[in-house]
């Protein structure tokens, strides 16, 4: 209603403006050429404004208060009445009744059928408003994971000093490992040819003993003569006789 | 001989292992598998080779003589160390991979920024359900209904 409006709008405009601008009817949001339009706009009340006897705003009531006390509007609205229907402005006819009769199935429909369509229609407009919701907040997960991605990427990158520390411990390890194995080798190298030595004398001493031995059986059996032999085997047969007499 | 040069460094394996990026997890596990043979090739090889009894073989010896002057010699002979040929390469390969590395950060910091800046646009905004059609089209352009490709009654351009 324009009534209930304009009273708003001047609350509105003298809040912002602590009364420093003298206006009784500006609209709550101006043009967009003016200064106010990037302002965001205002919520929607949620429920209408309040009234008496179903129709008449309160906003009238508090208006005649001032002038005429409580019973003012009453007695205006009554005078009102019986004037129009005394000058005959409203004709109590047919289309009167009509009209009423109309009037009593609006308002059955609208206490019928009003909420259900109210709580219809509250659905559909959360459902985008729930929609844009989610579209903004999968973009701010969308960045944040971005940034998240890209500052442990930045924390890996800075790893690669690992790398070339692994790399050259490993050259350093090879290093000492080819020096040890040289190491190794000439001591090994030396080794080997004092064992060599060692074997050598060892096999040319135990040669000689070899040749000594057979050297001096040699010569043991050589100086043996037939005669010598003859009486051995002599020797041994008479051996055998007696042991044989005597078992 | 472990002072002669300094210590090999023992190498964090474990926190190396979680910088790795997962697509050069291969490259790394055959990187620590070479790195764990030399290792072992190295802890395999002992420091010292077992000293040599010069005292056992002179007495065995024939000719003490020869024993002493393998003595004098082995304990004179200079080993030469291997030469390092690729650490200064190494260091090159890091200064380059570092310049690299701070380069990509910067890039990245750059990226960081951007993605910072389009979310504070979004957080920006106001609440949904006071903002119009024409700041939700401003703010996601794709929701916009495309009047081109998809026009309504009465299809042509009104006089």
């Amino acid at each position: 209603m324009l009534s209930r409006l304009a009273a708003r709008s001047a609350a509105v405009v003298a809040q912002q403006n602590h009364g420093a601008r003298v206006c009784v009817v500006a609209p709550s949001r101006l043009f967009h050429c003016s200064g106010q339009h990037g302002r965001p706009i205002e919520p929607l009340p949620e429920e209408g404004g309040k009234v008496r006897m179903g129709v008449f705003p309160e906003e009238w009531f508090q208006f005649f208060y001032k002038k005429t006390g409580v019973t003012g509007p009453y007695v205006f609205g009554t005078g009102l009445l019986a004037t129009l229907m005394s000058k005959e402005y409203i004709i109590v006819n047919n289309e009167f009744i009509a009209g009423g009769i109309f009037v009593g199935f609006v308002v059955y429909c609208v206490r019928n059928f009003g909420p259900t369509v109210a709580t219809y229609a509250d659905k559909l407009r959360q459902e985008r408003v729930d929609f844009i919701d989610n579209k903004k907040g999968r973009f701010l997960t969308d960045c944040e994971n971005a940034i998240e991605t890209e500052k442990k990427e930045q924390w890996r990158a800075e790893g690669v000093d690992y790398l070339f520390e692994a790399k050259k411990a490993n050259v350093a390890m090879q290093l000492e490992t080819a020096y040890r194995e040289r190491v190794h080798e000439v001591s090994n190298a030396v080794k080997r040819r004092l064992d060599y030595q060692l074997d050598v004398e060892n096999t040319q001493r135990r040669m000689a003993q070899e040749h000594m031995a057979d050297w001096v059986v040699n010569n043991v059996v050589s100086s043996i003569t037939p005669q010598q032999e003859k009486e051995a085997i002599a020797k041994c047969i008479e051996d055998l006789k007696r042991m044989a007499k005597a078992s | 001989m472990a002072a002669r040069r300094a210590a090999v460094k023992a190498i964090d394996w474990i926190a190396f292992a979680e910088r790795v990026p997962p697509n050069q997890k291969a490259q790394f596990t055959a990187l620590k598998a070479r790195s764990d043979a030399i290792y072992s090739k190295f802890l395999s090889t002992p420091e010292k080779p077992a000293a040599i009894n010069f005292a056992f073989y002179k007495s065995r010896l024939a000719n003490p003589a020869l024993v002493d002057e393998f003595e004098q010699k082995f304990n004179a002979v200079k080993i030469p160390e291997p030469m390092d040929t690729y650490t200064a390469g190494l260091d090159e390969a890091q200064k380059k991979a570092q310049a690299d590395v701070q380069k990509f950060i910067t890039d990245s910091n750059a990226r960081i920024k951007k993605y910072e800046e389009q979310a504070s646009v979004y957080k920006s905004l106001p609440p949904t359900d006071l903002m119009t059609y024409d700041d939700v089209f401003a703010a996601f352009p794709e929701m916009k209904p495309d009047k081109e490709k998809y026009p309504i009654w009465p299809h042509k351009p009104i006089e």
